[in-house]
């Protein structure tokens, strides 16, 4: 292709001022992405509203995850007095539905989420360091798991244990942690025929030490772009579980409220469905921008998966 | 286009012109750093017939160069910031059936005409009386008749040059439809089709102009036998092109894919798709960087063996200096965007008289040199975004003086056909500041 | 010969994974309660069941029971369906095809719209349309269907009246011979354009919903693998070869593209089965999709282990012919470097 012309290279930097100067480098471009950003911003808004929930709404006795019943105000349009986003059709406050729903939702993800990093990053790596048999076998469980589409076999393992909130978690975190395997191994792998392991092995360092200082921090981008992402999808899945009917009726949980209001739209009804699953959309909308960016700046040509 | 085609006078006899000029050509790249000025002020000539040679380092702004002549630098984030690359396009000479006569001085090739003066010469084409295009300016359509037509390129890396999901014919056939669709017609005998909508059809066909519904149609009985013609007529065509570039089998090798092929297979292959409509002029970048040495001598020879037989003139882009010396007649040497020298090709190497070129030559590798010592130029290639007024060799010059830091030296005649930039054979446009010498090394 | 080798060896790991997931399969049914629960009808008398618990050996240990439940997969016995009140093979046929009818609608809408999309956006790369197919991507992949699905219901159904819901209208429904089970072909072939009118009608608005994160996916995909062709010499080439930008954009560049793109659309296949579920319920549509999850709220397990089991060997094959048809296509590419 076209030649550029070079550009002059500085003198050597000591290894702790290159490593600051790499994450200054990484933090600038990510910000330079203005959908990165927005991604961010969705993230910091809904986190926010998550953690300060109890602060920003009145929490429902005796427990805040249960959706109030207003019996007086069933089913009222959005700016009705004391219920901005309307009621749903029997009678909770759509807003605190949204709120609380974002605690759910936080709850849901990061439990899933650190469950799935953990079984996957621990499986990939027994499988990427032992090799032979025991990376075979392995493999070949992961590819079964990943022969079912994720969604129907999250539904398949919640609908036989039961429609509660745990049992979706439980699902899901049965149904996700394949990914983080593939990750891992594949990472490993790729670090074990590099030359530093070999060095440090030359040294002397224990297979341990060698594990936690030269091969886990190489290793490790790919797994938080794709927790990132992760984050954003478990939401989305969860939510959809839980419209479909596996969930508990009546929490503040976004999905059990676009379910719900389902029955009032051909009423013309439209608030209580609509709001929540929005904020579904805008939660899972952050997360894969901000991983997206995180990805392109990280590793820019590995394939993650969605 | 009607500057190529209509010329129904005889051919008057015009005194020789270059095929193509550049003159004073810039083209700067927006970069995060700000503009990079890959090509600063660039000018030569390019007689007809002749084998101009243009060596330089990685990122001295050769490649540019040669791409600017087709306009295939792309735009943003290039700027086309000045100049401009006149050509003159030539014909077989019709005196003489291309025999060579008096008219076009032996050549066998004649100018076309300038259509504003008809030859007796004018402004549109600075007196020569030559038909005068500048290529930066050409309008998109005329500039696609001169593309692989009138100026054809060969690419680098023959291997990435080539589409790896079409086949050699697919490949070689686009130029013949894009080009010489008439030709094609007739030969397949389809030319007296009128005006109808089997004629407008097989035209439009051969033009590379049908819509996927008339590829359809064409596959019916009744037409199907036609668009065979058509294809055989091409398939000739293709073979011939192949043949010459002495690829053994043409027949066999159109039916192949680039992948299926050797790296000098290839090369001849691209050779053959860029003489096939017999060009005025070949732009060759790097045609054999990427091939093995028992292969690139054989390439050589035979771009020197086409280029004599078709008389085209060629442009040779390389950074191998010996590699030139075999096969040009001139050769220009330029450095971070500038020319620093030109001269026929011999000159070159007896008598270098540029310090950057002087360095390149005692780099190569020679029996003459010590055992274990590698010649090299102290310094890198100096970043080139908003470059001051300075030689662009300062810096890294063995005979650097004051002059060189405070001006930037064009080329300037030191004798027959060679012009060297450098303070050291002309003298600065400040008299005061000390002058270069070949006596006083600095570094 | 690579490719070969490669198929060879997809092949036959296929039906260890088909074992694989079954035996997943299995275990829910498990945990699922009791064993015999798939078989159960409420039909059936005590000598009914103690019958079905010989036949399957449920006092053997598991391993039997297994192998046993798996033989009467293969034979065809895949239990009794409690939501439609029928065996679950007589059922499927009828609801598949209807599932079928709707995600090869989405496919096609899908394809077609994602590859022109991101053809467009690719050549016009960094400026404005590119822009926007970016946005349009990213949310695609991020839009949880369900709230898709209801905002274009409550827009197009309950505000403007302009589509229907469910798969047809009941009389014209019944005015034709159903053949092939698919509405469309089945109006066509009958002569009635009015219930073919009908049946379009009908699957525009569950098309078009289900189609948009496929489009979402395969525009990106289509839009950055042109970029990349877009890059490389070859394009370059073409265009000194004198050729009109429309033709190197749609001869060289976007041929090549095409080919990762393949990989996307088996990709997007996976996206579309699992989407039909929730689809299927909002839109009413008969198919698979809503006979699981009316199946997964009444603790239907015989449907849920059949659906299971059929969209997964669905997947595995879909997934494998796409990988097959890209090493095919790719190999001139990969081995021409």
């Amino acid at each position: 292709m076209v030649d550029m012309p070079m550009t002059r290279t500085g003198p050597v930097d000591s290894a702790l001022r290159v490593r600051l100067r790499r994450a200054r480098e990484l933090t600038a471009s990510l910000l330079r992405n203005p959908t990165t950003v927005a991604g961010l911003v969705f993230i910091v808004l809904l986190l926010g509203m998550a953690i300060f929930a109890p602060l920003l709404t009145e929490p429902n006795t005796p427990d805040a995850y249960q959706m109030p019943r207003d019996w007086g105000a069933i089913a009222v349009p959005p700016g009705s007095p004391g219920h901005f986003l309307g009621t749903t059709n029997v009678g909770g406050d759509v807003l605190y539905g949204i709120i609380w729903g974002a605690r759910t939702s936080l709850r849901l993800s990061v439990i899933v989420v650190s469950a799935t990093v953990a079984i996957g990053v621990t499986v990939g790596s027994i499988a990427g360091f032992r090799g032979g048999r025991v990376d075979e076998v392995l493999m070949r469980i992961v590819d079964v798991f990943l022969s079912i589409p994720e969604l129907i076999f999250a539904l398949a393992i919640a609908a036989v244990l039961g429609p509660s909130f745990r049992n979706i978690i439980l699902a899901l975190a049965v149904v996700f942690w394949v990914k983080y395997a593939r990750i891992m191994r594949a990472q490993i792998i790729h670090v074990k025929e590099n030359e530093y392991v070999d060095a440090a092995r030359m040294i002397g360092d224990s297979p341990w030490r060698i594990y936690l200082k030269d091969v886990l921090p190489n290793s490790i981008t790919p797994v938080i772009v794709q927790a990132t992402l992760d984050m954003g999808n478990i939401v989305l899945v969860g939510a959809t579980l839980s419209f479909i009917g596996l969930s508990e009726a009546g929490i503040a949980e976004w999905g059990v409220l676009v379910s719900e209001g389902q029955a009032g739209i051909s009423a013309g009804r439209w608030w209580s469905s609509t709001f929540p699953g929005m904020m579904v959309f805008l939660w899972a909308l952050g997360f894969n921008l901000f991983g997206d960016g995180l990805r392109d700046i990280l590793d820019p040509r590995t394939e993650t998966a969605r | 286009m009607t500057m190529l085609g209509d010329n129904p006078a005889a051919t008057p006899k015009l005194a020789p012109a270059p095929v193509a000029s550049v003159i004073d050509l810039q083209v700067h790249f927006r970069s995060k750093a700000g503009v990079v000025h890959a090509v600063d002020g660039v000018s030569f000539d390019i007689a007809d017939g002749e084998t101009l040679g243009l060596v330089g380092e990685t990122g001295c702004g050769k490649s540019v160069t040669a791409r600017s002549f087709l306009r295939l630098v792309p735009m943003p984030p290039g700027i086309q910031a000045g100049g401009s690359i006149l050509f003159r396009p030539h014909r077989g000479c019709e005196a003489c059936f291309g025999n060579g006569c008096d008219v076009c001085h032996q050549s066998g090739r004649a100018p076309d005409v300038c259509g504003d003066c008809a030859g007796s010469g004018c402004d549109a084409c600075a007196g020569t009386g030559h038909l005068t295009v500048d290529l930066l300016e050409v309008a998109e359509q005329d500039l696609r008749n001169i593309r692989g037509n009138r100026i054809a390129m060969i690419f680098q890396d023959p291997g990435k040059a080539l589409n790896p999901a079409m086949s050699i014919r697919d490949q070689l056939a686009e130029v013949f439809y894009a080009h010489r669709s008439a030709e094609l017609l007739a030969a397949a005998g389809l030319d007296g089709g009128g005006d109808g909508p089997v004629g407008t059809l097989m035209r439009r066909k051969a033009g590379l102009r049908s819509s996927r519904l008339e590829d359809v149609l064409l596959t019916l009985p009744s037409l199907r036998a036609r668009r065979n013609r058509l294809r055989v007529a091409a398939d000739n065509r293709i073979a011939e092109a192949l043949a010459e570039t002495q690829i053994p089998n043409p027949r066999k090798v159109m039916d192949r894919y680039p992948h299926e092929l050797s790296g000098g297979m290839r090369q001849r292959v691209m050779i053959a798709q860029a003489l096939a409509c017999d060009p005025d002029l070949l732009i060759a970048d790097e045609p054999t960087t990427a091939l093995d040495v028992t292969v690139q001598a054989r390439i050589l020879e035979l771009i020197r063996e086409l280029q004599q037989r078709h008389r085209t003139s060629v442009l040779y882009i390389s950074h191998d200096l010996s590699l030139v010396r075999r096969v040009c007649d001139r050769v220009a040497v330029m450095y971070a965007g500038r020319i620093v020298e030109v001269a026929p090709a011999a000159e070159i190497f007896n008598e270098p008289s540029h310090p950057y070129t002087r360095g390149l030559l005692a780099a190569i590798p020679a029996a003459s040199h010590e055992r274990g010592r590698l010649v090299a130029i102290a310094g890198t290639v100096p970043e080139l975004i908003d470059p001051p007024p300075a030689c662009r060799f300062a810096g890294r010059c063995p005979f650097e003086a004051e002059a060189c830091q405070l001006h930037d030296p064009d080329p300037e005649a030191i004798g027959v056909g060679h012009e060297v930039a450098c303070f050291i054979h002309h003298p600065p446009p400040d008299s005061t500041a000390a002058r270069p010498s070949f006596d006083r090394q600095v570094r | 010969m690579q490719i070969r080798d490669y198929i060879l060896r997809r092949l036959m790991v296929l039906p260890l994974l088909i074992v694989g997931v079954s035996i997943i399969v299995f275990a829910l049914t498990r945990i699922g309660g009791s064993p015999i629960g798939i078989y159960l009808s409420h039909e059936m008398s005590q000598e009914d069941v103690a019958q079905l618990e010989e036949r399957f050996h449920l006092n053997d240990p598991v391993p039997v029971q297994y192998f046993y439940w798996a033989s009467g997969v293969l034979t065809g016995d895949l239990g009794w369906s409690g939501v439609a009140a029928a065996p679950v093979t007589e059922v499927f046929l009828p609801k598949l095809a209807a599932t079928m009818e709707l995600a090869v609608t989405s496919a096609i809408v899908a394809v077609a719209l994602g590859v022109a999309l991101g053809t467009f956006a690719g050549a016009r790369r960094n400026r404005f349309p590119d822009h926007l197919t970016r946005v349009f991507s990213i949310s695609g992949a991020a839009m949880p269907l369900f709230w898709f699905a209801i905002l274009l219901l409550i827009v197009f159904w309950v505000y403007l009246g302009w589509f229907p819901i469910g798969r047809s209208d009941p009389e014209m429904w019944a005015r034709i011979d159903h053949p092939t089970n698919l509405y469309t072909l089945d109006s066509l072939l009958a002569g009635d354009f009015g219930a073919f009118r009908d049946a379009v009608w009908h699957l525009i608005l569950p098309a078009v919903t289900l189609g948009y994160g496929a489009t979402a996916i395969i525009a990106r995909m289509m839009r950055s693998s042109l970029v990349e062709e877009l890059q490389e010499d070859y394009v370059d080439a073409a265009r000194a070869k004198g050729l009109p930008e429309r033709l190197v954009l749609r001869r060289h560049a976007r041929r090549n593209a095409l080919i990762p793109t393949v990989t996307v659309i088996g990709l997007s296949f996976g996206f579309l089965l699992q989407g039909s579920v929730v689809a299927e319920i909002i839109f009413q549509w008969p198919g698979l999709g809503r006979w699981m999850a009316d199946s997964v709220l009444r603790g239907d397990q015989a449907t849920i282990m059949a659906y299971v089991l059929f969209t997964s060997v669905l997947f595995l094959v879909v997934n494998l012919a796409v990988d097959v048809m890209y090493a095919y296509l790719d190999r001139r590419v990969v081995l021409g470097e």
